[in-house]
């Protein structure tokens, strides 16, 4: 076991990392509980919930909703089409299917603003300029990453097992769904994860796309903080922000325990 | 080899292909769009006016200027320091650390930490920028604790040192991801191995360098290409943060490439420059891709 | 189940979409959060006197310009929208809005628009759009930072030199910004405006626009002119040579917040900005009463170089407008709305409760008007102003002049920075169309 003193110095450590990294958070929260705030870092006069009261007046509620049907609506896409393509990519023998994912990968460094002009005139032509639109546009921008992820993740399960259920009769729906899926059940939560959060925050092709005010979601609204004549409304940004990020950590709560494990099976096998 | 033999594959064949086809859409939809990014480089398209329906093709001309004006060489090494510091130093390397020491040490102390840099990650974009030029400004949280007390004068650190502010910013927002990777991978060292190299008596030090790095390189190859990409291609925290400057001093290849597709409106060299990015990237990767490769 | 509520909403979007079909006049509006105090009650009154319905969307001021221009390319933008005036001509020169000429001239609050502001929205001698606010450009200084070093007030400088000695006696009395001149990509148009062009009215003759970006009679960009490079030079002093100025303001997050939090300590000598700031330096929407804001800071003209034969003073102008989609379904019905907006009532009220600058002689002559003093005396100041080059092209030559204030912060000199400004308008617009003064 380790020494005593070894493991203390450690703990040390790590909370002073743990202090270190949550200190900047001091100015989001005292600006938030602030009614009168400034944007500065300082000890507010008086304690409210003015600020918050004010972010979820107005669409927040609306927005919310949005936010959460573009993000699991994307991340949810993702995970299906994913799944679909990525189990043969992994089984069959497809020559030069790795680097075919890699250079997928490597494609999708082109910015998505430099895709954006062709992007929103496919979406205008296909009558896509609504949420299904931007869901889908952001599962084909999220499809090289999500594909290489999963096609990890399925190559670890074991084929033996696979077999051995094939041998006492089931089906391929059935080895899917009874053994690949909850076998890589972990890599999957990661993959959703990180499609989810992409989402989430993602703020260009909702505000290009919607065509009703009803349409935008929380990152979109977060920007009316800044609406009047350039003064930014410190208080709404903070509580607003908080309130926006909320979710997205409760959803990696729901996760976590998955995803602990889940990451393991993402290296490549060169 | 083995899988050609497996007959719930074999019989059903075109139920795998049909379950590629939504893929296989998306996928073409995607390359197509991209093979628009490229088409555009060798033209003069504009996001506004005439030459935005009337373009023509001018060749090589915007690769060209890559070289021979201002801008791109320069924006050039400012991503290189970036993403040397933030992305492979910073996020990769204490990502690292932190998974490590966390591995041995009870849940709680694990939770929190795991809580702190898990809302960096969360946190949007645009409110990161904010909360790090308040925490580095002449009235921030670092003179405040770090500097005024010691009665020295208060530093305007996003003026002195741009790029090292917006560089820790980064590791601050990205180090989850790496953080979650490499634990994960950590996991799935056996504890047998560790074990055995604790009784032959390694420091902890030893064990990590010598035993665990070696069997987790495919994970640190797959990382690096990862947020390599990332990095090389992001762009709301600096351009909230600083805008590029002071001057240029953080002008980064896809600051760059937004002043000069979106407010000089030349969508053309825009896309070149993108182009000339993801050629930078594929020739890392082949590195990354050797390491992976590399026997143990 | 996350399916199950995704497939219900596809479908209910396609329900509202049918239901959306208009039944009578439907006209779409769009425009950005700021304005809506004007645009709003507009909408309101269109409704209640047409009948018809409005379908508005309403967008934060990030992205919008973006967003404009591309709706406005694919054919998806609404029936009316607020664009900034210095986009007119280019999105007008796209054939992208309808000229409104014909449809004004039936109006009878038409007559009271300044010319000036209407030449703005123009191009190849049609109106494309009507402003609705003006603005005038000046020196802001912090009066108590003057008394400090020294300078005598009512500060009334002559030439820039008048301006950089007192900037330098600033700096020696320990003012930390001593002259906040705008520079650099993220101060965007700010740059352009309150900064490179306000000097470059002032920096030679005015004749054959030797004091412009622009020949306004070749339509040619000028890549090189004396009065480029005494700008330049001015850049070049003000943050480099002298040190007049640090350059952190430019690149805060919240340049705003940053520059009044400046001025609240204390820290800022002068400011070249506008006529908002009179409002805005403070709260934008709650300034303080007249006599603090008078106690606190004074304005003066932006006086000229010093060279012989030019401005004593320059100034100029920008301001919104709003223009009507080429593609509108109904540009009769579309023009209403625009006027039910500027109908005199509501804007005026706009106008007073917002400080803004009228751009109608009917608000601008009327008692409620006059009788602010800044807002009379800025009006004065806009009798000698001049606006943007709005050709198209204007939003490239600005991003270049912005990059090339941001090189001459970086340290690069004058003559590079002329080199590679005049190279880049040469590979934008080609050879024929740039031209060099000795």
């Amino acid at each position: 076991m380790e020494s005593t003193s070894s493991s203390r110095i450690t703990a040390v450590a790590l909370a002073f990392m743990a202090v270190i990294w949550v200190s900047p958070f001091s100015w989001l929260f005292l600006n938030a509980f602030n009614p009168m705030s400034t944007g500065q870092l300082e000890i507010p006069r008086s304690v409210g919930l003015d600020n918050f009261a004010l972010a979820v007046s107005g669409n927040a509620g609306k927005q919310f909703l949005n936010s959460m049907l573009i993000a699991a609506g994307t991340a949810t896409l993702s995970v299906i089409v994913g799944i679909a393509a990525a189990y043969p990519l992994s089984r069959l023998r497809i020559p030069g299917r790795n680097a075919f994912l890699w250079t997928l990968v490597l494609l999708r460094m082109l910015p998505s603003a430099g895709v954006l002009v062709p992007l929103y005139f496919a979406a205008q032509r296909g009558g896509l300029l609504n949420q299904f639109g931007v869901i889908v546009a952001l599962t084909i921008l999220n499809l090289p990453f999500t594909l290489l992820l999963l096609k990890n993740f399925f190559d670890t399960v074991p084929i033996e097992l696979e077999e051995a259920a094939y041998v006492e009769g089931a089906t391929l729906f059935q080895i899917v769904t009874r053994i690949v899926l909850p076998m890589s059940r972990a890599g999957i939560a990661v993959v959703w994860f990180y499609s989810f959060t992409g989402a989430w925050n993602e703020f260009l092709l909702p505000l290009i796309f919607a065509r009703v005010q009803d349409a935008f979601p929380m990152s979109v609204g977060l920007y009316a903080a800044f609406g009047q004549q350039g003064a930014i409304n410190y208080g709404f940004l903070t509580a607003f922000s908080i309130i926006y990020a909320a979710p997205a950590v409760g959803v990696y709560f729901l996760l976590r325990r998955n995803m602990n494990t889940g990451f393991a099976g993402v290296g490549v096998k060169g | 080899m083995k899988n050609q033999a497996n007959p719930w594959l074999t019989s059903n064949l075109w139920v795998l292909g049909l379950g590629m086809l939504p893929a296989a859409i998306l996928i073409g939809a995607l390359l197509y769009f991209t093979a628009w990014a490229f088409a555009f480089s060798f033209t003069d398209l504009a996001l506004v006016g005439r030459k935005s329906v009337e373009w023509s093709w001018v060749g090589l001309q915007n690769f060209e200027r890559l070289f021979t004006r201002r801008g791109f060489l320069e924006s050039l090494w400012t991503t290189v320091i970036f993403v040397f510091f933030s992305a492979i130093v910073g996020q990769s390397v204490l990502g690292f650390l932190l998974a490590a020491l966390l591995r041995g040490t009870q849940s709680s102390i694990r939770n929190v930490v795991e809580i702190c840099i898990m809302l960096g990650w969360l946190l949007p974009d645009i409110v990161a920028a904010f909360l790090w030029s308040a925490t580095t400004s002449q009235t921030g949280l670092i003179n405040q604790l770090f500097i005024i007390p010691f009665g020295l004068k208060p530093i305007n650190f996003i003026n002195e040192y741009a790029l090292p502010v917006v560089t820790i910013a980064n590791i601050w927002k990205g180090t989850a991801w790496s953080y979650l990777l490499f634990s994960a991978a950590l996991d799935s060292v056996s504890r047998e191995v560790v074990e055995a190299a604790k009784v032959d008596g390694a420091t902890g030090f030893q064990r990590i360098w010598l035993v665990m790095l070696p069997i987790i390189r495919p994970h640190i190859a797959t990382n690096m290409l990862f947020i390599t990409i990332w990095t090389f291609t992001y762009f709301p925290l600096i351009f909230a943060m600083t805008g590029g400057g002071p001057g240029t001093a953080t002008q980064t290849l896809a600051v760059f490439l937004y002043n000069q597709s979106f407010s000089r409106g030349n969508l053309g060299f825009g896309s070149a420059i993108s182009v000339a990015m993801l050629v930078i990237v594929g020739l890392l990767s082949l590195v990354y891709l050797r390491m992976l490769r590399e026997p143990k | 189940m996350l399916r199950q509520g995704f497939l219900t909403t596809v479908a209910a979007l396609s329900l509202m979409a049918a239901a959306a079909m208009p039944a009578q006049a439907e006209v779409t509006i769009m425009y950005p959060e700021w304005i809506a105090s004007l645009v709003e009650p507009g909408i309101e009154a269109y409704k209640t006197e047409t009948g018809d319905t409005v379908n508005a969307i309403k967008l934060p001021g990030q992205g919008y310009d973006q967003r404009i221009a591309l709706d406005l390319s694919a054919g998806t933008a609404a029936d009316v929208n607020v664009i900034d005036s210095f986009m007119v001509s280019e999105l007008a020169a796209a054939g992208y809005l309808t000229p409104l000429n014909d449809m004004a001239a039936a109006w009878d609050q038409y007559q009271y628009y300044l010319p000036g502001l209407l030449e703005v929205a123009s191009y190849q001698g049609n109106v494309y759009a009507l402003p609705t606010d003006t603005d005038v450009r000046m020196l802001w200084y912090d009066k108590s930072n003057f008394e400090k070093a020294g300078i005598a007030m009512p500060w009334e400088p002559k030439s820039w030199t008048d301006v950089l000695d007192a900037a330098q006696k600033l700096k020696d009395a320990g003012v930390q910004y001593p002259f906040q001149l705008p520079a650099g990509t993220k101060q965007g148009e700010a740059a352009t405006m309150q900064g490179v062009y306000m000097a470059l009215l002032g920096a030679d003759v005015p004749e054959g626009d030797r004091n412009r970006l622009l020949n306004r009679e070749t339509n040619q960009w000028i890549g090189d002119s004396p009065a480029l490079r005494r700008v330049f030079d001015l850049y070049h002093q003000v943050y480099v040579e002298r040190e007049l100025n640090p350059a952190d303001l430019n690149y805060a997050t919240d340049i705003g917040a940053a520059v009044r939090q400046a001025l609240a300590d204390d820290k800022l000598g002068i400011l070249a900005s506008g006529s908002w700031e009179d409002a805005c330096l403070w709260d934008c929407n709650a300034p303080p009463s007249r006599e603090e804001r008078d106690a606190l800071v004074g304005w003066t003209p932006w006086p000229g170089s010093g060279e012989p034969g030019t401005k004593a003073t320059t100034n100029i102008s920008g301001g919104w407008a709003i223009g009507i989609n080429a593609k509108a379904a109904d540009a009769e019905a579309s023009f209403k709305l625009v006027t039910s907006i500027f109908d005199e009532g509501n804007f005026k009220a706009w106008t007073l409760a917002n400080h803004r600058m009228a751009v109608r002689t009917d608000i601008s002559e009327s008692a409620e008007y006059t009788a602010d003093p800044f807002l009379a005396e800025a009006t004065a100041l806009a009798a000698d102003t001049t606006g943007r080059d709005t050709i198209p092209g204007y939003q490239t030559v600005s991003a270049l002049i912005q990059q090339a204030t941001s090189d001459l912060l970086d340290g690069a000199s004058v003559e590079e920075v002329i080199q590679s400004y005049h190279d880049a308008l040469v590979d934008e617009f080609g050879e024929e169309k740039v031209i060099t003064y000795e």
